[in-house]
């Protein structure tokens, strides 16, 4: 109980006290970031452990005659534990990243909010907790994507805000009628909605779904997105690739799992339609990725596309498939922010933000390049990488739910994600005779470089041995099938 | 003494704000002394109010009924004392942080030391009048109090020497004026064919001879809702109201905008469940009307808001807008929606008395009007900008905030109703409210600051702030009593429904 609290408060201290710190006392800033950062961390494992050893650590208060209570359960940790192991990297991250940049105060200090409001999301037991802390998440975001004030960035800034305020808007509508429907909003004692009752059903889901699907980006809610991709590159990774639209994502795994149940969408008529949205998304988010030259943006849309892996696990509302959907939820995150890293520090020290400007980036920044591939093929899909599993359960799953063209999609855009990076790679160690004159040395550069080398050998690891991760997919699948 | 004082205590809380306000004209030369005076008035006030809440929330008496000169109903006035308007005498109480923030500033605000006083009168007026408009159960009782209130806040508009402010008094006058007429004469016809004042008695009486005259019933709905329609900005009736709050010194734009208005809705309220009842609305489809019209209001105040450049505006027009919540409220016509309308008046009145308030000692220090030119204020004047932002967080309705228990509780009235379409203008309201504040806070925090030195406001002010920022926080974490009340008050309107 007290891991739990302290894993949720740990980010807000840690926040206040760098608001509260002189903007000049760097080093000590520092510190109290990463000690925070690395105290949720452990908190949040600690959490883990006693979820896993099939303790329940509920924690519950009133909101003006509404409840609202804190009960992780093993979905919810998974997310939280992704969240919080990939925060204390970026963090690390952001030490060389920001060193030397404006503002640096503000960053920390809603790094740190934000923190907290993503443990809340994945830690939260009824919808009304979830419902708050997603609205924290966006608000307490949005400083950070306009880290850099420009007025591109404002704009950015602007545009997320509205999106994902209009998504929570429809959202609590949702939530409204749930609890007037259900009668309840705890997640723990099965799907709050029972089954029979069908009238309006399709469209609580369709709300549900315009509500989560804004932070997911799924394909009309994504425009976002991209945009956002002005922030900093740690932020981009971190919110862009993992926390703000994995909260989506979760949520409408939440929606799925915990509101509705697979016996009741089994029944819905909208329900059969996502996992094609789902598929679409997937695709077009890879095409339209190929097509970009800004490397930022390239992999923005590409995680639309990857988001969307997780969503089609989700609805496919079979055992493989929500196996599948969690082990790409973590192989994915831990790659995807590993990829994100090193298009930061290629961006930090060659300034080249372009595709097209690649060219002999591969040989002046040799190891960076080396993760950029190992991940290329992750994204792929490939064996030595975590992601492999991912996608292998996310076939399974929808051969297994009666929907087979769903696996051929997958495939599909596994060789588009092939077209998009693998051309990126190659042009960057060909094109000898425009070798820049930039090295790899340095702490600012060390600091950037052993996180995403960590990731990458966690992404590696995960996708030689497996059971690694598989007692947290089990426990998910155990708690819901 | 002290059962006297109990005893008496429905007409007290009334009296004691007037009291007041009729002693501080002799000492008019001694400021120190009326403020001091003035805020003692407020505080006595609301702490009858307190007592009386807990005389009726702990059941000794609901309601407490008074009988002003021991003359019982039919004949003498009757003060009634119930949950309603326990409640509202409640929200009275933020006119005590307003009046804080007034002292020892005031006489920058309106423009020389001789209208000070003449500006704390007015104000204590308004909120004697706003008590007595939450305990009367008197129809005509309820016509002195609402022309009390119109005239007070007329003077309040133009206290300071302003062009722009007299030509805003004058339309409101006029516009005022005509809608107590209105409400005058749906008093009228009521007691033409009831022969009652007693809003209880009324009540009974009508029940059974509107349909003899359902005419004459229907004239009177229509009179006392678009009089009081006119008073509360109902929309499109609310042409008076940006004007004339935004052009008022601050303090006085906060207590029009934060309390004024809902007085007259509390009485719109009386009227339309406590006189004509439930049932002779729905006959008449008043509710739906109200609905739509507070849908339309919300929508259209919002964005009328979300066009106007100069900050004090905006938070007028966004009280059109808010207003629509409540009288979409009204019209749902169910105790959760009627519940949550009412929760959200109170939740309105803290909030937008905090924004009005940190926009006047904004434009105090700054001398800037505009929204853009506030770029870099939330550094220079941490305090003031931080009671700004929960205002507005409260506003938009995010959990943890006022708001959101008030907009929760109206979305489950209106689908208990069996609409779609208020919820969705509930929620489209919330999302134009964050994208006519947020730009403040954005400009305010985000945006490079100029070199000029803008300091927070002294003392007082910043007390008041604090205070009600924490009011905002606590209604929305803890709203105890308050939920309480609005429930009953709810329930009990629509008791025989």
């Amino acid at each position: 109980m007290l891991a739990l609290v302290f894993a949720l408060s740990s980010g807000i201290i840690g926040g206040l006290l760098v608001a509260a710190l002189p903007a000049a006392r760097t080093r000590l800033r520092n510190m109290v970031v990463l000690f925070f950062t690395g105290s949720g961390m452990i908190c949040s494992w600690l959490v883990a452990r006693q979820v896993w050893a099939g303790e329940r650590l509920r924690f519950a208060g009133q909101l003006g005659g509404l409840t609202f209570c804190l009960d992780p359960d093993p979905l919810g940790i998974v997310f939280g534990l992704i969240a919080a192991t990939l925060w204390f990297f970026t963090v690390v991250y952001s030490l060389g990243y920001m060193a030397g940049k404006a503002h640096q105060r503000t960053y920390y200090a809603f790094l740190l909010v934000a923190f907290s409001a993503t443990l809340g999301v994945a830690f939260s037991g009824n919808l009304v907790a979830l419902y708050l802390f997603y609205e924290l998440l966006t608000l307490t975001t949005y400083p950070l994507v306009i880290q850099e004030r420009s007025p591109e960035a404002m704009q950015a800034g602007t545009k997320y805000l509205l999106y994902n305020l209009a998504g929570a808007a429809v959202l609590l509508l949702a939530i409204v009628l749930t609890a007037a429907w259900g009668g309840r909003l705890d997640f723990v004692g099965g799907p709050i909605l029972a089954a029979g009752l069908k009238t309006g059903l399709n469209w609580l889901l369709f709300l549900f779904t315009v509500g989560f699907g804004v932070k997911a980006a799924l394909l009309p809610l994504h425009r976002w997105l991209p945009a956002a991709m002005v922030a900093p590159t740690p932020v981009s990774a971190l919110l862009h690739a993992v926390a703000v639209v994995y909260a989506g994502v979760y949520g409408l795994l939440r929606v799925v799992y915990s509101v509705f149940g697979t016996t009741l969408l089994g029944e819905l008529g909208f329900a059969a339609l996502i996992p094609w949205v789902a598929a679409g998304t997937v695709l077009v988010g890879i095409i339209v990725a190929t097509q970009q030259d800004i490397l930022k943006r390239r992999l923005a849309y590409q995680t639309i596309s990857h988001l969307s892996y997780i969503l089609l696990g989700a609805f496919t509302l079979h055992p493989w498939g929500l196996a599948g959907a969690v082990l790409q939820m973590i192989g994915y995150a831990v790659l995807k922010t590993a990829f994100f890293f090193c298009a930061g520090i290629i961006a930090e020290q060659t300034g080249v933000t372009r595709v097209s400007q690649m060219g002999g980036v591969g040989r002046s920044l040799p190891k960076t390049m080396v993760a950029f591939a190992v991940v290329t093929l992750g994204m792929i899909g490939m064996l030595p990488l975590g992601t492999f599993w991912g996608k292998f359960y996310l076939m399974k799953g929808s051969v297994a739910g009666g929907k087979w063209p769903l696996a051929l999609v997958l495939i599909g855009s596994g060789i588009i994600n092939a077209v998009c990076f693998i051309p990126v790679v190659v042009r960057a160690f060909r094109d000898e005779n425009k070798r820049l004159s930039i090295t790899e040395r340095g702490v600012r550069v060390t600091l950037m470089l052993v996180p995403t080398m960590l990731l990458v050998v966690v992404g590696l690891g995960m996708g030689l041995f497996p059971g690694m991760v598989w007692p947290a997919v089990q426990a998910v699948v155990d708690w819901f099938f | 003494m002290t059962t006297l004082i109990r005893a008496n205590l429905p007409v007290l809380v009334v009296i004691a704000p007037l009291f007041v306000a009729f002693i501080l004209p002799p000492l008019a030369r001694r400021i120190r002394l009326v403020e001091a005076l003035a805020l003692l008035g407020a505080v006595l006030g609301l702490g009858g109010a307190g007592y009386l809440a807990s005389i009726v929330l702990t059941q000794q008496e609901n309601p407490f009924i008074y009988q002003l000169g021991g003359w019982p109903a039919p004949w003498g006035i009757e003060l009634v004392a119930g949950s309603l308007g326990v409640f509202f005498l409640l929200v009275v109480g933020v006119s005590v942080p307003v009046l804080l923030f007034a002292q020892g500033n005031l006489a920058a605000e309106v423009g020389g030391a001789e209208r000070v006083t003449r500006f704390y009168v007015l104000y204590l007026l308004l909120v004697g009048a706003m008590a007595g408009m939450a305990v009367t159960n008197d129809m005509f009782n309820v016509y002195v109090l609402v022309e009390v209130a119109t005239l007070s806040c007329c003077g309040l508009v133009s206290a300071r020497r302003y062009p722009r402010a007299a030509e805003a008094a004058f339309t409101y006058l006029i516009l005022a004026t005509l809608g107590s007429a209105l409400v005058l004469g749906g008093i009228g016809l009521i007691y033409l064919i009831t022969g009652h004042l007693n809003m209880g008695f009324a009540a009974q009486e009508l029940s059974r001879v509107w349909l003899a005259r359902p005419h004459v019933v229907l004239m009177a709905v229509s009179l006392i809702v678009v009089g009081f329609g006119v008073k509360a900005a109902l929309f499109p009736l609310h042409v008076w109201l940006p004007d004339a709050h935004s052009t008022a010194p601050s303090p006085a734009s906060a207590i029009l905008s934060g309390l004024a208005v809902k007085g007259y809705l509390i009485c719109l309220v009386k009227f339309l469940y406590g006189v004509f009842g439930p049932t002779l609305l729905q006959e008449f489809a008043v509710h739906r009307i109200l609905t739509l019209l507070g849908g339309v209001g919300i929508i259209t105040g919002s964005i009328l808001a979300l066009t106007q450049e100069e900050l004090k505006r905006r938070l007028a027009y966004s009280t059109v807008a808010q207003v629509g919540y409540l009288i979409l409220g009204f019209g749902l016509l169910n105790v959760t929606g009627l519940a949550g309308a009412l929760f959200y008046l109170a939740s309105h009145a803290v909030i937008k008395a905090t924004l009005f308030l940190a926009a006047g000692a904004m434009l105090a220090a700054t001398g800037k009007r505009n929204v853009r030119d506030l770029a870099g204020v939330g550094r220079k004047m941490p305090i003031t900008m931080a009671a700004f932002t929960i205002g507005s967080l409260g506003l938009i309705g995010l959990p943890l905030f006022s708001g959101f228990i008030g907009k929760w509780y109206l979305l489950l009235g209106s689908w208990e109703a069996g609409l779609i379409l208020p919820a969705v203008a509930i929620l489209a309201g919330s999302v134009l409210c964050a994208a006519y504040l947020l730009p403040v806070i954005r400009a305010a925090y985000f945006a490079p600051a100029p070199e000029e030195d803008w300091p927070d406001p002294g003392r007082p002010q910043k007390l008041a702030l604090l205070l009600l920022a924490a009011a905002v926080v606590i209604l929305g974490v803890r709203p105890g009593p308050f939920l309480e009340l609005a429930q009953k008050a709810a329930a009990e309107l629509l008791a025989f429904y």
